[in-house]
């Protein structure tokens, strides 16, 4: 199935393929990618039900966005990777549109404003969009020229990242204006930036970092970076989650104390056990035996991102896809850190296995980008 | 320079994308390494630690306080028992707007600004998260539905059951039985781990009377109980429980219908009364009047209660006059006349001339005979020990004193308990002070003067005893010198309990028994030996006893004393001319015993009677000991003394 010629031959629509492929074939649906994350679906789901004590309604309503989720990815999945390389731009000004709409119109929730909620559709963040939009334009651009980028269209390229991480941060939302940040980043990383470049910017956010924590972060950053290195300066305050979050993981031992057996979250002593502390349940009922086996899971679909954006002919697809997966990455792996204290606290949910709505619904569009490139992105069209 | 226009190598391209690839493969792996590591580390390096504080977090060992022991008096009436009552708490940390809930609190129940204000005293003392604090106690049956209904507006506060203390016979047995109240903090330092954990669950602590003394037997052992707690505090399933042991149940000598005989006999006085039964030296009665609701201290009495019985100067609700010294005047003469005659100062027959005042030699200050001194001149005339005794005659004893010394009085009165503590478990009792040449050096500075002696024959001058203490000493005389060491404790949990004495006092062994009989006829005469209303007859108490009763049943012997108020508060002499002649007035006294001259029959009950500023014993305390005896034996006991005299006669006869 991975010879090229064969490829060839089937590219095209949906209507040029005949019976003698299977379904999946047809919708350009990667069975590996999917049943990769149908697999993390029914495990986070598993975990999610323990993790909310049990509660149906909770669980059946995220196994229904799974289900959107899962039909936005296969519908995403049949857009024209041209399509998408040619409206870029477009693309790119619509998402920086609505970033502004939102700070016009957006409502708060958690203490970011960043949703924006019109009467008739569900309410939605815009800023989870751009961490594809981004690399997207990125892609793009840096696929036209030669590579690795000259120095000018680093900078076009830096402008390019900065302004919706701004407009993120101006919403107040951290967490999410470093993801988009970084997908961009990802996308110039695998265009080839040198080294040099990508180690003197290490440098300079060395040497500023100082400079934020004392001029521009705010009291509640400043407190997640103090609580990072010592949780039991305020043990009831601010260190209050991460130390209850490493008691219920270290509690769990190799196996775990039984599904529906965490007492740290049955008795509500993690906070946000169904949201962004999971893995600390999974960690307390199922033990370093559960968290292998969905770090299992990840590294399965991460290798699966990566696979595409191997096989991908051109290289508008292999940075997007590239990028797409290394977000996923660190999604996933902040959140872990987070959790068990190796990374500040990021408000970031644990990809397919918090309990979320619209995170949920951005992933699995990167995962239908992911398929569409795979699909679309073999053969050179121009 | 258009890039568009460069030739790009797709190769190269490609070659570079997938080496950066490759690179990011490597750190992913190396990342998710040191994830790894890190769960490695806190679910298999620190596994133990993490185990623990999970349980720590979750399981709660919580005291079980044990149910504190009844107390009964003698005929199983509960004293003290234990009720349910329920209490308003509040769980702070479930409360979302403290004050606003206080308030519409306020709105379902009472709720003074007192309550308020202990209730945040209470609050920064038991600081422990997620623990309810009592805001009031004891609501009513209306108030505990009033809340109910409103619950749901209402988080963090609950209705909690819990026993407390209640005293069935509020004022009468407040001096008796005390109370107990909340623990404090000096009493929590004063006592050692093992009994501050033994009071982890314990809110109350006896503080007077028997709660205090007999604390230890009635408070019990606490329980303990392992308990699953989630976040919020709330329990959510009982683990291992060890079951707390209840207090010993305590029986007392007392008898509640003479304590209340005695409260109703002594009326609106200021003053007490206590009863020992001589055979036991049980008390059968002990009150103080006024006195005091003790319920109101059991859960945390108002400032305005406790200020209105602090402050009453004059009536000292919460001084226990039973046991508080005082001058006893005349009733010492039974004890000084029976030294007289076993110190071969005095016989049967021995007399004096009383001119109404007895002189010193060689001194002309004349001492004057108290009990004629409303009386113009005159004296008791001749006068032997006999009619010293039932007339109550000043002259005699002083010159009787005056011969013994103050060695000898000292000495001897001593048997009889005077001047210390004889009860073995009132341990708060007063000593009072029986007088000696020793005793005025140490506490006076002076030297023993011939005058003081002449005071103390009288029972006046430096001479103190607690009615308590001339109950034990006529139960004494009663017993014919078996001494019994005054008790409360009759029997624990049903057991007959013998306190051990901490200083045994030997029995008074007369050189001649008749002495005995010699002084309980005496007294038996202060009370039925028939006298006209003249000044000379005083002393005796026949007019306002015996002469009232002409059918009674026994013979009850008895000693009037009417003592002078030696020292009044400053305070009070010039606040209220009223006040101040009220209490100048003198002490009155009797002490008494019954039946007495009485073949067949032991003396029953011994008993002090005092009424502060009641001025005269024979008009005012006689009768109250009077009524206190025949409710005693005629009621209680339902002596049939015309039919006993007969049974017990036979049953004497065949027994022997």
């Amino acid at each position: 199935m991975n010879n090229p010629d064969f490829v060839r031959q089937t590219s095209g629509t949906l209507a040029d393929s005949t019976t003698r492929h299977p379904l999946w074939w047809q919708i350009h649906a990667d069975l590996p990618l999917v049943a990769g994350l149908v697999a993390l679906c029914i495990f986070g789901l598993f975990v999610l039900f323990s993790a909310s004590d049990g509660d149906q309604s909770i669980v059946t309503r995220q196994a229904m966005i799974m289900l959107v989720g899962m039909m936005t990815m296969l519908v995403v999945g049949q857009l024209n990777v041209q399509f998408l390389r040619r409206h870029a731009s477009s693309i790119y000004l619509a998402g920086l549109g609505m970033l502004g709409l939102v700070l016009i119109i957006g409502v708060e929730e958690n203490g970011a404003r960043s949703w924006i909620d019109l009467p008739g559709l569900p309410s939605f963040q815009p800023s989870e969009m751009m961490k594809f939009i981004v690399p997207l334009l990125l892609a793009s651009y840096l696929s036209r020229r030669q590579l690795p980028p000259r120095f000018l269209q680093l900078l076009i390229a830096a402008l390019l990242i900065l302004v919706p991480v701004a407009l993120v941060v101006l919403q107040n939302d951290t967490g999410t204006a470093i993801m988009v940040f970084m997908s961009g980043v990802f996308a110039l990383l695998l265009a080839g930036i040198r080294w040099g470049i990508v180690l003197s910017g290490l440098f300079t956010l060395l040497l500023a970092s100082p400079a934020w924590y004392f001029f521009l972060a705010q009291e509640h950053q400043k407190n997640r970076i103090l609580t990072f290195f010592d949780p039991y300066r305020d043990p009831t305050g601010a260190g209050y989650n991460i130390i209850q979050s490493q008691i219920a993981i270290g509690s769990g031992g190799v196996h775990g104390k039984g599904y529906g057996n965490g007492a740290q979250s049955h008795l509500d002593f993690i906070p946000e056990s169904n949201t962004d502390f999971i893995l600390a349940v999974l960690a307390e009922e199922l033990g370093l035996l559960g968290v292998l086996f969905l770090i299992g899971l990840y590294l399965f679909v991460l290798a699966r991102g990566f696979f595409i954006a191997y096989i991908v002919k051109d290289m508008f697809s292999r940075l997007l896809a590239g990028s797409i997966t290394l977000t996923f990455f660190l999604y996933v792996f902040v959140n872990m850190a987070m959790v068990s204290g190796l990374l500040p606290v990021i408000g970031l949910p644990l990809p397919l296995i918090s309990r979320s709505g619209t995170s949920i619904l951005t992933l699995f569009i990167g995962f239908g980008l992911l398929m569409s490139l795979q699909r679309h992105g073999r053969s050179p069209s121009s | 320079m258009t890039p568009k226009l460069q030739l790009k190598d797709h190769e190269a391209e490609q070659r570079l994308f997938i080496r950066r690839l490759s690179i990011a493969g490597v750190l992913i792996l190396l990342l998710f390494t040191a994830l790894i590591g890190k769960l490695a580390d806190l679910q298999i390096a620190n596994y133990e630690y993490f185990s623990a504080r999970s349980d720590d977090n979750r399981l709660h060992s919580q005291y079980v306080p044990p149910m504190r022991g009844l107390l009964f008096d003698r005929n199983g009436e509960i004293l003290a028992g234990n009720q349910p009552i329920f209490n308003l708490t509040v769980v702070s940390e479930q409360v979302e707007n403290l004050n606003g809930t206080l308030q519409f609190l306020g709105s379902l129940v009472r709720l003074t600004a007192e309550d308020i204000d202990q209730f945040r005293n209470r609050m920064q003392r038991n600081r422990v998260p997620f623990t309810s604090v009592p805001l009031r106690y004891a609501l009513s049956d209306e108030e505990k539905s009033r809340v109910a209904v409103n619950s749901h507006l209402l988080p963090g506060i609950a209705i909690e059951p819990q026993f407390v203390r209640s005293y069935p016979f509020n004022e009468l047995t407040a001096h008796s039985v005390g109370y107990v109240s909340e623990i404090n903090r000096e009493e929590l330092e004063r006592m050692n781990d093992g009994q501050r954990e033994n009071y982890g669950g314990t809110n109350h602590i006896g503080k007077s009377g028997i709660e205090f003394i007999y604390e230890e037997l009635l408070h019990g052992t606490v329980g303990y109980e392992t308990v699953e707690k989630n976040n919020l505090g709330q329990v959510m399933r009982r683990l291992d429980r060890t079951d707390p042991i209840a207090g010993h149940n305590l029986t007392l000598h007392m008898d509640s219908r003479l304590q209340i005989a005695a409260e109703r006999a002594l009326g609106d006085v200021r003053g007490a009364v206590v009863a020992i039964e001589p055979s036991t030296g049980g008390i059968l009665a002990m009150v103080s009047k006024p006195g005091f609701d003790p319920n109101l201290f059991v859960t945390g009495i108002t400032s305005k209660d406790y200020s209105m019985l602090v402050n009453d100067v004059v009536n000292t609700p919460l001084y226990n006059r039973s046991i508080s010294p005082y001058a006893p005047g005349s009733t010492v003469k039974p004890f000084i006349g029976l030294a007289g005659l076993e110190l071969n100062y005095v016989d049967y027959e021995y007399s004096i001339n009383d001119p109404g005042y007895f002189r010193l030699p060689n001194v002309s200050y004349r001492f004057g005979d108290w009990t004629l001194r409303t009386a113009i001149g005159g004296g008791h005339g001749q006068t032997n020990l006999q009619k010293a005794i039932y007339q109550s005659c000043d002259t005699f004893f002083y010159e009787l004193g005056n011969r013994m010394g103050i060695d000898d009085m000292h000495g001897f009165l001593s048997r009889f308990g005077l001047g210390e503590n004889l009860a073995m478990d009132i341990n708060f009792a007063r000593t009072g002070v029986l007088p000696s040449i020793d005793w005025k050096r140490e506490n006076v500075g002076e030297p023993w003067y011939p005058g003081n002696t002449l005071h103390a024959s009288i029972g006046q001058g430096y001479m103190l005893a607690t009615p308590m203490q001339m109950a034990t000493a006529t139960a004494i005389l009663a017993n014919e010198g078996r001494v019994v060491q005054p008790r409360m404790l009759k029997a624990v949990d049903n057991i007959p309990a013998e306190p051990v004495a901490e200083n045994p006092v030997d029995n008074l062994v007369l050189s001649d028994h008749d002495y005995w009989h010699f002084i309980h006829e005496s007294m038996t005469m202060v009370v039925h030996r028939p006298t006209s209303n003249v000044f000379r007859d005083y002393g005796g108490a026949y007019l306002t006893t015996a002469a009232l009763d002409p059918e009674m049943p026994y013979k009850m012997a008895g000693k009037t004393g009417t003592a002078q108020v030696v020292a009044i508060d400053q305070s009070i002499r010039s606040s209220d001319d009223i006040q101040v002649s009220e209490l100048n007035k003198d002490h009155a006294w009797f002490i008494s015993f019954a039946p007495a001259i009485n073949d067949y029959i032991e003396p029953k009950i011994a008993l002090a009677v005092f009424v502060e500023n009641g001025e005269s014993g024979s008009g005012v305390a006689a009768p109250i000991a009077k009524e206190i005896i025949d409710t005693y034996l005629l009621d209680i006991l339902q002596i049939d003394f015309g039919q006993s005299q007969q049974n017990l006669h036979l049953i004497s006869q065949t027994s022997e």
